[in-house]
This record gives C-alpha cells, sequence and structure tokens, in this order.
C-alpha cells in the first residue's frame, strides 16, 4: 500500500537544478569580481585625486616670487650690495623646520651675512619645505610664507634670522601668534605689518617655495637641509664649520 | 529510504576532509596571506597622506618621466592598500598575489637598476625614499626583502587555497 511513487522526470528536473544552484554555494564570482574591482578602482582613482587635491592645497596656486627670484630659484639676499669681483656664488639650503638648519645658523649664519652684506659672496638663500609633507605638521611652509611677505618689505633677512633664532620643533605647528612675534621682531610695522599678514593668510609664495623645493631635490646627490654650494659645488658641512673655516673657503673659492 | 537515496545522487560532491597535509598547506597559505597582506597594507598606509614625498621617493629611481612618477607616486600607496586588504580577507586569493608577485618584482628591478647605476637613494618601500648619503643605502636588505615578499606572493599565486578565506566561504572549496 505505502510503496512510494516513483519520482516524476519534472521532480528529478526540479531537484538537479536545485542541486546545481547550491554548488555555486549561492555567490556568482563574476558579481562578486565585478564588485570587487569596481570598489579597487574607486579606491585608487579616488585615492590619487584626493592626493592631487592634498597636494594643490598644500601647493597653493599663486604665481608671486619674490624679488629678484623667480621660480624653482634661489632668493638672492643682500641684492642692494655689489658683489666683489670674483666673489663666489653661495647657495643656501635650508629649511625653517629642520633642527640642524638652527644649529647651523647659530654657528654661521652671521658669518655668512657678513661676507655677504661685505660683497665677499652672492647669497642665495633655498628655502625648502620638504619637512611639512614629511612630518605633516605645518611648520616649514608658513614660516617660508612670511619670510618671503616680509622680503616685499625688505626684511627677509631679520625675519629669517628670528625665526631661526626661535624655531619651533620639528613636527609642530607654527601658529600665527609665532609668525607675528617672528614678525615683530623683524621689526614689520604699521602698514607693512597689514600688508605681511594678508601676503601670510594667503600663502602667497607657497608655490614659489615648493618649486624651489622640487628643483632642490633634483640636483644630484641633494639629500636635504642644510645644504651649503660654493660656486656650484656641494660643501661638506665639516669643512667649514666654524666662521675661521668658512672665512677661509670662501677665500679659497674667491677667484 | 529510496527518496533519501534520490536526493543524496545528484548532490554527491560531498568533498572528503582534506587530507592533514592538504591542512597544513592551506594553514601555510593563510599564514602566507596574512603576512603579505599586512606587509601591504602598512607600505600603503604609511606613504597616503604624504603626496610629495611619495612622488619625490618614485622620481629618485631616475627611471620614468616626472609626469608618471608622479602619478605613481600617488596611485601606489592606494594599490598597495587595496591588495593588500584583498589578501588578507582571501578574496580573488591568485590574482592579488599575481600582482602583488608583479608590484614586488618591478620594486626589486627598480631597486636593482638604481643600485647597478650608483644612484644613493632609500628605495621609500615604506615611506621617505629619496636621495640618501652613499654610505646609508640598504640595497641588498632591500632586495632580500622584497625578494621575500615576492616568495609569499608566489607561493598563493601557485596554491591560493588557504585556511578561512572569503573565496572559500563564498565559492565553496
Amino acid at each position: 500500500m505505502a510503496t512510494p511513487k516513483p519520482p516524476s522526470a519534472s521532480d528529478r528536473q526540479a531537484k538537479i537544478q536545485a542541486a546545481q544552484k547550491s554548488q555555486g554555494s549561492g555567490a556568482n564570482k563574476i558579481v562578486v569580481a565585478t564588485v570587487v574591482v569596481v570598489v579597487a578602482i574607486i579606491a585608487v582613482v579616488g585615492g590619487v585625486v584626493w592626493s592631487q587635491s592634498q597636494k594643490e592645497a598644500a601647493t597653493g596656486t599663486s604665481t608671486a616670487v619674490p624679488a629678484g627670484a623667480s621660480m624653482g630659484k634661489g632668493y638672492p639676499a643682500f641684492a642692494g650690495v655689489t658683489a666683489a669681483a670674483g666673489a663666489p656664488t653661495v647657495d643656501l639650503y635650508e629649511d625653517f623646520q629642520c633642527p640642524v638648519c638652527g644649529q647651523f645658523e647659530a654657528a654661521l649664519g652671521s658669518t655668512f651675512q657678513d661676507l655677504a652684506s661685505q660683497g665677499k659672496v652672492k647669497l642665495n638663500y633655498h628655502v625648502l619645505n620638504f619637512l611639512d609633507d614629511k612630518t605633516g605638521a605645518k611648520n616649514s611652509t608658513p614660516a617660508a610664507n612670511g619670510a618671503f611677505c616680509a622680503a616685499a618689505d625688505g626684511k627677509f633677512q631679520e625675519f629669517h634670522d628670528a625665526a631661526f633664532a626661535d624655531q619651533v620643533a620639528e613636527g609642530e605647528d607654527v601658529t600665527d601668534d609665532k609668525l607675528a612675534a617672528w614678525a615683530g621682531t623683524a621689526g614689520i610695522t604699521g602698514d607693512a605689518l597689514t600688508t605681511w599678514q594678508k601676503c601670510v593668510a594667503d600663502g602667497t609664495y607657497t608655490r614659489y617655495v615648493t618649486s624651489v623645493n622640487e628643483a632642490a631635490f633634483k640636483v644630484p646627490g641633494f639629500q636635504g637641509t642644510p645644504t651649503v654650494m660654493i660656486n656650484g659645488e656641494m660643501v661638506d658641512l665639516g669643512t667649514i664649520g666654524t666662521p675661521e673655516l668658512l672665512t677661509q673657503a670662501i677665500e679659497d673659492a674667491t677667484t | 529510504m529510496s527518496t533519501e537515496m534520490d536526493d543524496a545522487t545528484p548532490v554527491a560532491v560531498v568533498e572528503p576532509p582534506p587530507a592533514g597535509r592538504e591542512r597544513v598547506l592551506d594553514a601555510v597559505g593563510l599564514v602566507l596571506r596574512l603576512f603579505l597582506g599586512a606587509v601591504l597594507i602598512y607600505a600603503g598606509a604609511t606613504k597616503i597622506g604624504h603626496p610629495l614625498t611619495s612622488q619625490r621617493a618614485v622620481q629618485a629611481y631616475e627611471l620614468l618621466p616626472d609626469g608618471l612618477a608622479n602619478t605613481i607616486g600617488l596611485a601606489l600607496p592606494f594599490v598597495e592598500v587595496v591588495l593588500g586588504v584583498l589578501l588578507v580577507l582571501g578574496l580573488f586569493t591568485r590574482p592579488a598575489a599575481i600582482a602583488a608577485t608583479v608590484l614586488m618584482v618591478a620594486f626589486v628591478i627598480g631597486i636593482s637598476q638604481a643600485w647597478a647605476r650608483g644612484l644613493t637613494i632609500d628605495c621609500g618601500c615604506f615611506g621617505g625614499g629619496g636621495q640618501i648619503g652613499a654610505s646609508e643605502t640598504k640595497y641588498p636588505q632591500e632586495i632580500a626583502r622584497d625578494v621575500v615578499f615576492a616568495l609569499a606572493g608566489v607561493w598563493l599565486w601557485w596554491r591560493p587555497r588557504s585556511l578561512a578565506s572569503l573565496d572559500r566561504i563564498l565559492f565553496g572549496p
């Protein structure tokens, strides 16, 4: 009586189909692959676009360059001084955030400036900002802007010296108050101070500084700051470590 | 009785439990996947947010025109993270492993050519990069390290099966 009915052909078909479905374990490989590829492309392309915008924000769009300089080129200090015939060109690469640059300036900064103001060297400052990208701090770039905004008022040197004498630690932000304090030390006042403040707030020289930074790292053998070049030759800092050694090296380079 | 039999017949794909050796190899696959994945995620993450440094690191190899080097400098960190995530999840393990291996081989070639040409650079493998002093170069260590990563990639390329992978959960053994 209770003999089970032999399964009909259509029953079999349904079972085979069900089995085939469950063999795929539910997920369609092509669908999953498409989703993964799309997500991966969005992640990479989105990442590039985001990085690019971050870079542009860090670079700025202003085409302003300080007097006597151009994009990628150093800033000629003591432009009013006529250098003696045969005086060597000295290129100084510094980053306001670099602690060794602070020590270097404390030891030799005034000697460089004396030599330049006496016309014994043609002094170019290459102010870099690579440490901002490296440390993530807003330090080198605002400080560099502060210096070149001060240059518009003829106070580059004063601001530069103030910033190194009262240097902000590597990895820490340079605040607006700190910038204002350096401007005060540099002697920027009155209308010039208002102009300076707007210049700093606008990041007027950010693009210039970034261009100088990029150019510096394309110099063969350039590793970072401080770097000194006399007549285009990179100098081992140990050989000019004291004011006497530096003065001697400059005399030797004078033709 | 007969109905039960009938149920089982077309579905008769029940896997025999993997032999001991297979299970060990699957475990090795899992370890290598997590290792290579973690390395790639770390390598990418340390570069993200430092676009200029990252671009300079690629430029320092002096292998590509600046425009292309800059694009690679921006894209590479995200490619590394994506591949790393796929490997950690065990999703499309073989394609991810192939890509990771190709990437590592490219790095080895890049570092080797820099060494052979007498450039003095940091590989920038985990952030940083750029020109450094001749005495500070670590070419043999950098190459050896990337070769180890490439070998992990080759293993997963050759045998992508591993324990606890999304591949297995989604697509079956």
